[in-house]
């Protein structure tokens, strides 16, 4: 378990203010948060890398906060990586082992384990420069976890990699998070990763933790007007009946319209979409549409780069939030009749009621 | 009146301005080392090269700069990574006291060795531990007064370019700050060295107002290179004073050949 308690500091223009979290064993613990909120400060601290004044961290209720960052057996993967560029693919992942008292063999050995179990095998003497930005991230992460961590901190696993790359670590991220039962902490400025992958969520906003909750609470649940704004105000809908269609696919019915979403298992209860995933169009979209339909503007308001709509749909109304940008180039006006789409791989479903 | 220096116009003027200004730098150059051709012939040079005095100034000149630039270097790897990674009250003076050699005329701070073995601490060593005054550790001690400093800013610049989230990585995988040190700052500063220690060294080479000072310029006891020029024009031997430029002319252009081929590699100034 780690316990951060009453933690403040200031270092340049971030600035903690008495962060207090606690974080169970085995737990996958997202810190969310937008640009220059102090994720990445708080996370050098567990680490190890900054001394505060103020507050306590305990790890597995072991008072560590004096303790230098080499005392405290932490897998620890930097934003960018951090590859060591003067040795070989094999010595980065090997660079931990060999502070430990073990023979070559067995440094060996476990290096060519996590390579295998990273996919990064057939890399192990390559220069890191040339390697792509996804492999990388897998060789910083055979790094951190070589040495039998603790925990495992990363920050922003995923947020210099293109869209597949990342949504390929994703996945991988939890299987070893799986495997190793390893507690881990993930920073991520991105929402739909952090309700993706957390089993609970903090959100932290201007060096302050303002909600600490499981991703459902969190979206349907906001604490305070900081987080709503943060999150965005998802869209809702309870739903009446569900169907499966096979492979992975169910049509869930919310009052008078029929969505189709991927899921498999049990009931659906809730669905819920953010407005950044319904998209606004004035002419009917070409071709086969899933989850289009056709609403009544009911409300337009500028918020910043983007503009937010309110769409009166079979007699719900849904929020959708476009850039201004592109609002400048369509003719939207209040009363007008508009035709929308609900992203199908953004909607997220529910089983329990909450 | 500057409407001519205007768009495309402008454009020529200031590229044919700043590339003669490149070309008649290179021909004043290349003017000085053709009057020395000149000047000079095969037999007389070479019999001017290879007289017992020029080899022992040779000699003495790469041994002195060498033990120079080793302690020089040594001094200001640890000094180096202070200035870049600490932080403390008071960096800004001392970082601008180290900058002060640089500027300084060598001549001054010879002067200023002699002057400090005349006091009653500076005597005590020169009569008990080391005899600098008018010796040949005088040559060494002059050579790195003057490029200790050198070798500290070209090893900071090295320093501030390696990111310092390295030396924490290694620190979280185990680690302590002397081992992350030498396991990964050196190894990333690798290039920075070599090729700081080049230029410290060929700096050392030519070192000769401090060194005149302190240790003097004596045939055959504390004649370096420089001093050997001076010697020769002194006792208007001018074939013999060619003979030593053209020594010197070669270490530098081996020097700046083998930082060329580093800087083609990696490293950056």
């Amino acid at each position: 378990m780690i316990k951060i308690e009453g933690l403040s500091l200031r270092l340049g223009e971030f600035n903690l203010k008495d962060i207090d979290l606690s974080i169970r064993d085995g737990e996958y613990f997202v810190i969310l948060g937008p640009t220059g909120a102090g994720k990445t400060v708080l996370l050098e601290c567990l680490a190890g890398l900054h001394h505060f004044k103020k507050g306590k961290v305990y790890f597995n209720g072991a008072d560590v906060t004096r303790l230098m960052p080499e005392e405290r057996n932490l897998g620890y993967v930097p934003q960018d990586y951090v590859l060591f560029p003067f040795i070989d693919v094999f010595n980065n992942i090997a660079f931990g082992l060999k502070q430990l008292k073990i023979s070559t063999s067995e440094v060996r050995e476990r290096v060519n384990k996590l390579a295998d179990l990273m996919g990064v095998s057939h890399l192990l003497h390559r220069e890191t420069r040339t390697l792509s930005g996804g492999e990388k991230q897998r060789i910083a992460l055979a790094r951190a976890l070589a040495p039998s961590p603790r925990f495992l901190l990363l920050d922003e696993p995923l947020g210099a990699l293109d869209l597949r790359t990342a949504k390929n670590l994703r996945l991988e991220l939890r299987r070893i998070h799986r495997q190793f039962g390893l507690t881990t902490i993930h920073i991520t400025h991105d929402l739909m990763e952090a309700l993706e992958m957390a089993d609970r969520v903090a959100v932290i906003q201007d060096g302050r933790v303002e909600q600490v909750a499981e991703p459902e609470k969190m979206l349907f649940y906001p604490e305070g007007e900081k987080v709503a704004d943060f999150i965005g105000s998802p869209n809702i809908l309870d739903c009446d009946y569900c169907r499966s269609l096979g492979q992975g696919v169910m049509e869930v019915g919310c009052g008078d319209m029929k969505l189709t979403v991927a899921h498999e298992g049990g009931d659906i209860r809730k669905i819920a979409i953010l407005p950044r995933h319904i998209y606004v169009s004035e002419t009917r979209p070409p071709g086969l549409s899933v989850n289009g339909f056709q609403g009544l503007i009911t409300s337009i308001e500028p918020a910043g780069n983007t503009v937010k709509i309110l769409i009166d749909v079979a007699e719900k109304s849904l929020l959708s939030e476009i850039p201004s940008y592109i609002f400048e180039d369509m003719n939207l006006t209040v009363g007008k009749e508009v035709f929308l789409i609900l992203r199908m791989r953004r909607i997220r479903v529910y089983e329990s009621s909450l | 009146m500057f409407r001519i220096l205007k768009g495309a116009g402008g454009e020529r003027v200031f590229r044919v301005a700043t590339i003669s200004a490149m070309v008649l730098l290179a021909l004043f150059f290349l003017g000085i080392i053709a009057s020395l051709l000149a000047y000079t012939k095969w037999d007389t040079f070479v019999s001017a090269l290879f007289s017992e005095e020029i080899l022992f100034a040779i000699r003495l000149s790469l041994m002195t700069a060498t033990i120079a630039a080793v302690i020089s270097m040594l001094i200001a790897v640890p000094v180096a990574y202070a200035i870049s990674r600490a932080r403390f009250p008071g960096k800004d003076i001392v970082d601008s006291l180290l900058d002060l050699p640089i500027v300084i005329s060598p001549v001054a701070l010879g002067a200023a060795l002699l002057v400090f073995f005349n006091t009653p601490l500076g005597s005590a060593i020169d009569d008990n531990i080391i005899k600098f005054v008018f010796s040949v550790p005088g040559i060494v001690l002059a050579q790195v007064t003057v490029i200790s400093a050198l070798a500290v800013r070209l090893l900071k610049s090295t320093f501030d370019g390696i990111d310092p989230r390295y030396e924490q990585v290694a620190r979280t995988l185990g680690c302590s700050k002397p081992e992350a040190f030498f396991r990964v700052t050196l190894p990333l500063a690798r290039d920075g060295l070599i090729a700081s220690g080049i230029l410290t060294w060929a700096r050392a080479v030519g070192e000769f107002g401090a060194t005149v000072m302190l240790a003097g310029a004596t045939a055959m006891k504390t004649e370096t290179l420089p001093s050997a020029i001076f010697l020769s024009l002194a006792s208007a031997d001018v074939e013999k004073a060619i003979a030593v430029i053209f020594v010197l002319i070669l270490i530098a252009v081996a020097a700046l050949l083998v930082i060329r081929r580093i800087i083609g590699r990696r490293y950056r100034i």
